[in-house]
């Protein structure tokens, strides 16, 4: 065993020393050979007789030679750098293989690493990045009917920790907004930890100032103290290092800073404030993300280990029994796990890899079109082939050749992919960054970086696509070339086309149309809010969120309309001062701002045709008077809401596109329209419809419909979106904005006030990510398709070079030669295209291309169809002109 | 070529390498390919230069070691020479040459009565 290492070791020191060795080996040949020399002459033989003996008893020298060197190197991976060294040059050679190939797997490729990445680090398979953070847990109480998380009970939380041996420092968490004041700064609302001492000791992370919290501070009586970030302690408190001991207010109550983190902890999720969580046997901790119960596994001590000992112990039995039963039981999961969605342990695995398996199948259809120009190619190569078959290649052989040279085509992509994985990454934690329950930092073990995991998934990934654009045409090139080959190298007559290869062409033109107007109009309904701008000036308006602490609403169904009545003179009386700062001139309030409306399935009171109901996606809005007014929306027809809207009376308000789509282009007003209920709920009011307004964005496909803003309070804390015409200095307006709201009551707060040109812009993103992507794998299905096509024709006339030879030669005319050799061509477009539009009509009324975000374009598909016909026709032009240039003499001198 | 000349069986060459170089000690290729033909007295024929490939294979797995010397005539050649590891396999292959031919003396030459 240990010699097989060593010959192996050695193996590899030959290859990479290769002419070091060689020019040894080659004097200690000249050695040998002049020692032989010498006895030849002792012998009595003569200089010629005895370098003629001493080269026969060595024997052939350059037989040797090759001996030696399969036994030193690593001969397979000399095969392999020539298979490479070929496949670059085939990638030179056929340019635009090279190009629309390589794009298409590139795309695919860096979509299927993207998902891979995300999935890698939000589905929980990473541990923390604290010392030994495999062995950080999360205890949970899971409801196994209902499969969700459910909240613990502190004394849960204390029986545990006073209980478990196979668990270290267990403690809890759980996040509160607070608004913050430090000194003379203007409040702001920040998101803090109210997490036990043994957090900090779990982390294992000393402090980079003063202290953690200790045991002590979590007692009710204790003076209420706070940890900082680092973040904080710059920002703050401008690096001051004697921060300890300052006080800041949080909420009403006056902390002292007794400690700061250092940079980038940010433990138990992404938090950068930590107050001790006190004793409160009665309470209970929110589930995660918003709290959790954590511990570290005792030395020795495994997952399931722990889990038996928690399932022995158990949960308490809840205060109020449920009626069905009590379906909790404790479970132990890895840290990161608990914060995904609800989901046992298993499923989680099971869905990533469905998920990665159906992302890898997109590799298919670019794939199968870059095997069918290698086929194409491959049959051109007959020649080559033959040669090397009859010179000893084994078929396999080729076939490994051939599946490199297109393992360097998908390796180049894969190397594009990696590129571009990163930035696009970076884009997307953007995004995510920006969802309110992440509170504008994402959980601290989250890093977008590509990882030797998804390295390892892209390699793989280049693998199968060269597997599935080279085998198949190796194999079937090689199986049916070869023998036919030999027999034709003297000949010069070609081998015929078979059936799979009309079939695979008539699949690919059937592709190609069936995908290709859907593909546009989803790739414009996407861009067309970019290229083409809202309709209305959208930078002069600034938007922010208007929300009430969560802890202020009170938690008893009597209170809750009280407090809707009075955060709705609250919200009022924010208008009212916005109205009266100079530089306002108008301001209005939503649910959503104009491009962010909620999609909403809805159904009118009844049916343009045949009695149905239509039932349709609209975007929805709650809306204030003032709305139509500020973005100076003027009604169509009917009119826009007033005083008569906002008392109990059901309206609406439509827009044109709404009218096109919903109602049929017939008149709306008057008519009813309502959601439609979910399956065993009750059906919503109808909504009278009062007037028709243009598009506000002009430029998206979904139609929109608003209702009067505060006809209930069912839901009186969720935010409301502002929007205001902002004057010449929008950075003045934002700063007076959060004065006004922080002074008029302090459970109010204003987040993300941003121009609305900017929340557009930013909404945009993945929408042009998206888009791109689609135009970019269009085009490139369209090259493929052509350049199929073009091969083709290139190959029919190749063969038929002697055919045409003859018949110019006895005098057909140059349009029957034409007719001819495009017959199989047209015969093989035409069939893909009636294939192709029959695939394009299905796909076109399984996809709702509007809900998709798509943009209905009229008479695409004719347009379509139309256009790969040209291109085909194209493709088939440039070889059927050399065709009818076929000089007779030369075509039947040389075949 | 006539029967009595036989090929050397695969792996035989191997032993006869380590075993002429734990006799004469050091030697160059050429040393080794005339020991070889020597003792063989023209029963085996050993084409010289599948000596080179045998050392090739024995330098690989650590049972002899090359280093460049002088040679009698003053010659520059690449020596070989047995290594620990060398002799040890030495002694396993010649316990196990002599077992297999222990066997097959017997089954060429078997004893009447026995």
């Amino acid at each position: 065993m240990l010699s097989f290492f060593y010959t192996f070791a050695a193996r590899i020191r030959g290859f990479l020393r290769k002419g070091e060795l060689e020019s040894d080996f080659d004097q200690e040949l000249a050695a040998h050979l002049r020692m032989a020399e010498e006895d030849g002459l002792r012998r009595g033989l003569t200089v010629e007789e005895a370098r003629r003996a001493a080269r026969v008893q060595l024997g052939g020298i350059t037989q040797l030679r090759e001996s030696w060197r399969e036994a030193w190197g690593l001969p397979w991976l000399d095969g392999f750098a020539l298979d490479v060294k070929l496949g670059l040059r085939m990638l030179r050679r056929s340019w635009g293989l090279t190009l629309a190939g390589g794009l298409a797997m590139t795309i695919v490729i860096t979509i299927a690493a993207v998902v891979f990445v995300f999935l890698d680090e939000f589905m929980g398979r990473t541990s923390p990045p604290l010392d030994e953070g495999e062995r950080v847990v999360a205890l949970q109480s899971w409801d196994a009917q209902a499969h969700r998380r459910r909240e613990m009970s502190r004394r849960d939380l204390e029986r545990w920790g006073a209980t478990l041996q196979s668990v270290q420092d267990l403690g809890g968490f759980q996040t509160v907004e607070c608004r913050l004041k430090v000194e003379s700064r203007p409040a702001e609302w920040v998101r803090v930890a109210e997490i036990t001492a043994s957090g900090f000791r779990l982390a294992r992370v000393q402090p980079l100032l003063g202290r953690w919290i200790a045991d002590a501070d979590e007692r009710l009586a204790a003076p209420p103290v706070v940890v900082i970030g680092y973040d904080v302690w710059q920002s703050r408190f401008a690096s001051d290092p004697a921060v300890i001991g300052q006080t800041v207010r949080l909420g009403e109550i006056l902390h002292t800073v007794v400690g700061v983190m250092p940079e980038r902890f940010a433990f138990p999720v992404n938090h950068r404030y930590w107050t001790p969580l006190r004793s409160d046997p009665s309470g209970s901790l929110k589930p995660a993300p918003q709290g959790a119960v954590f511990a570290r596994l005792a030395p020795g001590v495994s997952l399931d280990g722990a889990q038996a000992e928690l399932t022995t112990i158990g949960l308490l039995p809840p205060a109020t029994r449920p009626p069905s039963g009590d379906a909790r039981r404790p479970r132990v999961v890895p840290y990161t796990f608990a914060f995904t969605d609800d989901v046992e342990r298993g499923e989680l695995a099971w869905q990533q890899r469905i998920i990665l398996l159906l992302v890898s199948l997109l590799l298919v259809p670019p794939c199968l079109n870059i095997a069918i120009l290698i086929y194409a190619r491959t049959v051109t190569r007959q020649e080559e082939f033959a040669a090397r078959f009859a010179l000893g290649a084994s078929r396999s052989r080729i076939v490994v050749q051939l599946c490199v040279e297109v393992l360097v085509l998908s390796s180049a992509a894969g190397a594009m992919a990696l590129v571009l994985t990163r930035p696009i990454l970076t884009q997307i934690g953007e995004i995510i960054r920006r969802f309110p329950e992440l509170g504008g930092s994402l959980p601290f073990w989250v890093d977008f970086d590509f990882s030797w995991r998804a390295a390892l998934f892209v390699a793989g990934l280049t693998v199968v696509a060269a597997l599935i654009a080279g085998l198949a045409p190796a194999l079937q090139a090689t199986g049916r070339v070869l023998p036919t080959a030999l027999r034709s190298l003297g000949s010069r007559t070609g081998i015929p086309l078979g059936a799979t290869w009309t079939a695979l062409l008539v699949a690919q033109v059937a592709l190609a149309l069936a995908a290709l107007p859907s593909t546009i109009e989803l790739a414009w309904g996407h861009l067309r809010p970019a290229v083409l701008g809202p309709g209305f000036a959208a930078r002069e308006f600034l938007t922010a969120r208007l929300a009430v602490d969560p802890q202020s609403v009170p938690a008893a169904e009597a209170n809750l309309t009280a407090f809707a009545s009075r955060l709705r003179s609250l919200q009022a009386e924010v208008i009212r001062q916005i109205q009266a700062e100079a530089g306002t001139s108008a301001v209005t309030f939503a649910a959503s701002f104009p491009g962010a409306e909620p999609l909403m399935f809805v159904e009118m009171d009844e049916g343009v045709a045949g009695g149905r109901p239509v039932r349709r996606y609209v975007r929805t809005n709650q809306v204030d008077r003032a709305f139509f007014t500020v973005f100076d929306v003027p009604a169509l027809a009917g009119r826009t809401f007033d005083g008569r809207d906002f008392g109990s009376a059901a309206t609406a308000i439509v827009d044109q596109t709404f009218v096109r789509q919903v109602v049929g282009g017939d008149n709306a007003i008057g008519r009813r329209v309502r959601p439609v209920p979910a399956p065993g709920s009750e059906a919503g009011p109808w909504y009278e419809i009062v007037g028709i307004v243009p598009d506000r964005p002009a430029n998206t496909s979904q139609g929109r419909m608003y209702v009067p803003a505060m006809t209930g309070a069912r839901r009186p804390a969720s935010p409301i979106q502002l929007a205001l015409r902002a004057g010449p200095d929008p950075a003045a307006m934002s700063r007076r904005l959060q004065d006004i709201v922080t002074n008029l009551h302090p459970t109010l707060r204003l987040d993300d006030v941003r121009r609305l040109d900017e929340v557009l812009g930013e909404t945009q993103i993945s929408s042009n990510l998206t888009s791109y992507a689609l135009v970019i794998v269009t085009l490139s299905v369209l090259i493929l398709s052509a350049a199929g096509l073009y091969a083709l024709m290139s190959f029919t006339v190749t063969l038929r070079r002697r055919e045409i030879g003859i018949r110019t030669a006895l005098g057909a005319p140059p349009w029957r030669l034409l007719a001819s050799i495009f017959a199989r061509a047209l015969w093989q477009i035409a069939a893909g295209v009636v294939v192709g539009v029959t695939a394009a009509l299905v796909l076109h009324r399984w996809l709702n291309i509007e809900v998709e975000g798509g943009w209905h374009i009229p008479g695409i598909l004719p347009a379509a169809a139309i256009f790969i016909l040209t291109i085909g026709l194209l493709s088939a032009a440039g070889p059927a002109r050399r065709a009818v240039r076929v000089d007779p003499t030369e075509a039947l001198r040389n075949g | 070529m006539p029967d009595s000349e036989s090929s050397i069986l695969q792996g035989t060459l191997d032993l006869m390498v380590l075993k002429t170089l734990e006799h004469l000690g050091p030697l160059h290729g050429y040393g080794i390919a005339l020991r070889i033909e020597q003792v063989g007295e023209r029963a085996l024929i050993v084409n010289q230069g599948t000596v080179y490939l045998c050392l090739v294979r024995l330098v690989q797995k650590k049972w002899i070691k090359a280093e460049w010397g002088v040679s009698d005539n003053n010659r520059k050649a690449k020596f070989y020479a047995l290594t620990k590891a060398g002799r040890k396999q030495l002694q396993a292959e010649t316990a196990n040459w002599e077992r297999i031919a222990g066997v097959m003396g017997r089954l060429l030459h078997p004893r009447t009565g026995s």
